[in-house]
């Protein structure tokens, strides 16, 4: 404890030795108070945003120049193509189907996993973290490169999505999940081993009713944000509403590419609030 | 019967939880182990059932030497022992019955297990583990919705389903107040009456100790320091079990009454031991 309290008294020096503490007294008692740290955080923040301006090539005359374009583009947007609707149905199908099957085929491997990269439940260290590093790699692949790996093996469609899709989810899920249920109260694991129950026993009946609810609220959540990958990957030719959204954009139709906007956007929102009102229902 | 033959525990980091130990616990013997925090009262339960291994000498059950067990039959020789927590160790979001089920969860085929498939047979015996520890009416209550004490009786429950000839208990009431951890006691002591079961209690409190078991167990730095019955307990001893510091004596309101709950259980408990008997 004191060799604890030490370091961390180590670690305040430096900013507290150049500029020091200010002494308050109170009747015949001391404590010292720490300078504020606030202009050195907003100095460090000027900084780092000039460098990344001038790292980024940053133009604000291009900004101002071109600007009035976006007004341009927007207003055909907002002015929608209605009759363009029925072309959109039939890919927005594809998007929901993608993000659907995606959604479940991932969150349903993830639990098996997940379990299997907990530190609590599988006391094998290696085999943890092992598993941690690929599931790392699995996320760390955009979507949407994975989506054109897959497009490229599986030929383009609706297939090579669902399985980006699922790859996408399945990282995601599962790391949210692990992180779960290493919070979980271990007591009932303990009471079931005491028993005699095996450790897949142990987490099945003493962990797994803890973490269902997080479960499938991680699982809705992921299922949200799949919708809207699911939209863009078409642009790699992974079916679904990218590719009329790519076409649209690249014939500078902006009035067709409203109608598909919408449509996303009503769905979008459709699925986002009976999704987050499940979710607050699991709470 | 439980032996424990020059049983030692060091643990990884050197720290020695338990030396020489020497024991012998008859069937239905109930066994108050009392000490200071730290002297080793769960170690020495614990290696009991093997949920931490001994690493010197033997401990000992129905003659099999429980170091010896691994995988298949440590989980059946651990069928025959239940094991109570302090923090009762329930899975709080599930109902109570769906917790004392879960005892027979290790018997179970695979997808019985997964899909949480329990016969009518199993129900009825879960009910009645509920219904001999007085909850029964709780039975499909969600168990966060219990007090501490109901929930001691589920996890009680539970452990009565597995029909166990041992139950070790590791501070079982330190969560409860004096009243509730009475009740819970009480329960302890017709359990071992009426079933013969072997009891092993870590407890805290000195009184519902004296109270309760047959036999104490003091322990101090992981060394049995007393072990003898109930009656022979003086204040020498119990200065000596806590490392030669007087045993404060509390006698504010609350333990009076609940002095008083003590002695009207354990007379009607009397009574009906008489009745069983006769
Ligand atoms: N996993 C462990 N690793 C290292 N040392 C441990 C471990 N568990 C217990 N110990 C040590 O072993 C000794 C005995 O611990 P034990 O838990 O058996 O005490 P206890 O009598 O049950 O105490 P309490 O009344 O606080 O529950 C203590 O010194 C403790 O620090
Ligand atoms: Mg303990």
């Amino acid at each position: 404890m004191a060799r604890k309290a030490k370091t961390a008294q180590a670690k305040l020096a430096l900013f507290d030795r150049i500029f020091k503490p200010k002494t308050m007294t109170v009747g015949e008692h001391t404590v010292l108070k720490p300078r504020s740290r606030t202009w050195l955080i907003l100095l460090t923040l000027i900084v780092a945003v000039w460098g990344a301006v001038i790292v980024t090539d940053f133009d604000f005359g291009i900004i101002i120049r071109r600007g009035y374009q976006f007004t341009v583009i927007l207003k055909k947007i907002f002015n929608p193509d209605w009759s363009y609707f029925h072309k959109v149905l039939p890919p927005l199908l594809d998007t929901i189907k993608m993000s659907v099957m995606g959604s479940f085929i991932g969150c349903t491997l993830a639990l098996p996993f997940a379990v299997l990269a907990s530190a609590n439940i599988n006391h094998n260290g290696v085999f943890v973290a092992v598993l941690r590093v690929l599931l790392n790699i699995v996320r760390t692949l955009p979507t949407l490169v994975i989506a054109s790996i897959c497009a490229l093996i599986f030929k383009l469609g609706t297939f090579a999505g669902t399985v980006a899709i699922t790859l996408f989810t399945f990282g995601l899920v599962t790391k949210m999940l692990y992180e779960s249920i290493e919070t979980i109260d271990m007591g009932a694991f303990e009471a079931m081993e005491a028993l005699g129950a095996t450790r897949f026993q142990a987490f099945w009946s003493g962990c797994f009713p803890q973490i269902l609810p997080t479960y499938l609220s991680h699982s809705l959540y992921s299922f949200e944000i799949n919708i809207r990958a699911a939209s863009i990957l078409g642009y790699v030719g992974a079916g679904g509403l990218g590719i009329l959204i790519n076409e649209r954009i690249g014939w500078r139709d902006y009035e067709g590419l409203g109608m598909v906007l919408i449509t996303l956007f009503a769905v979008v929102l459709i699925i986002d609030n009976t999704s987050q009102y499940l979710r607050r229902k699991l709470s | 019967m439980i032996e424990f033959v020059h049983a030692g525990k060091t643990y990884p980091n050197g720290v020695q939880g338990l030396k020489d130990v020497n024991l012998t616990i008859e069937q239905g013997e109930f066994v108050a182990i009392i000490g200071l925090s730290g002297a080793g009262k769960s170690t020495l339960i614990r290696t009991i059932n093997r949920m931490i291994d001994a690493t010197a000498g033997k401990v000992l059950v129905d003659g099999v030497d429980v170091m010896s067990l691994h995988g298949k039959a440590l989980r059946r020789f651990r069928r025959h022992i239940g094991m109570i927590f302090q923090s009762f160790n329930l899975v709080t979001r599930s109902t109570v019955i769906k917790n004392v089920l879960t005892s027979m969860v290790p018997d179970m085929s695979f997808f019985r297990v997964l899909f949480g498939i329990f016969s009518r047979q199993q129900e009825m015996a879960a009910l009645a583990a509920l219904d001999k520890v007085g909850i029964l009416d709780k039975a499909y209550t969600r168990c966060d919705q219990l007090s501490g004490g109901q929930q001691q009786r589920v996890a009680l429950a539970r452990t009565l389903n597995q029909n166990p000839s041992i139950i070790l208990a590791d501070e079982p009431v330190a969560a409860l107040d004096p009243v509730t951890a009475n009740q819970v006691m009480s329960d302890f002591r017709r359990i071992n009456q009426e079933m013969n079961i072997t009891i092993l209690i870590n407890i805290h409190h000195v009184d519902l100790a004296l109270d309760f078991a047959d036999r104490v167990i003091g322990i101090r730095a992981g060394e049995i320091v007393y072990d003898g019955p109930v009656g022979s307990v003086t204040q020498e001893v119990l200065d000596s079990i806590y490392n030669g510091a007087p045993v404060p004596k509390v006698a504010d309101e609350q333990t009076a009454k609940a002095a008083a709950e003590i002695a009207a259980l354990k007379a009607s408990l009397n009574t009906s031991a008489k009745e069983a008997q006769g």
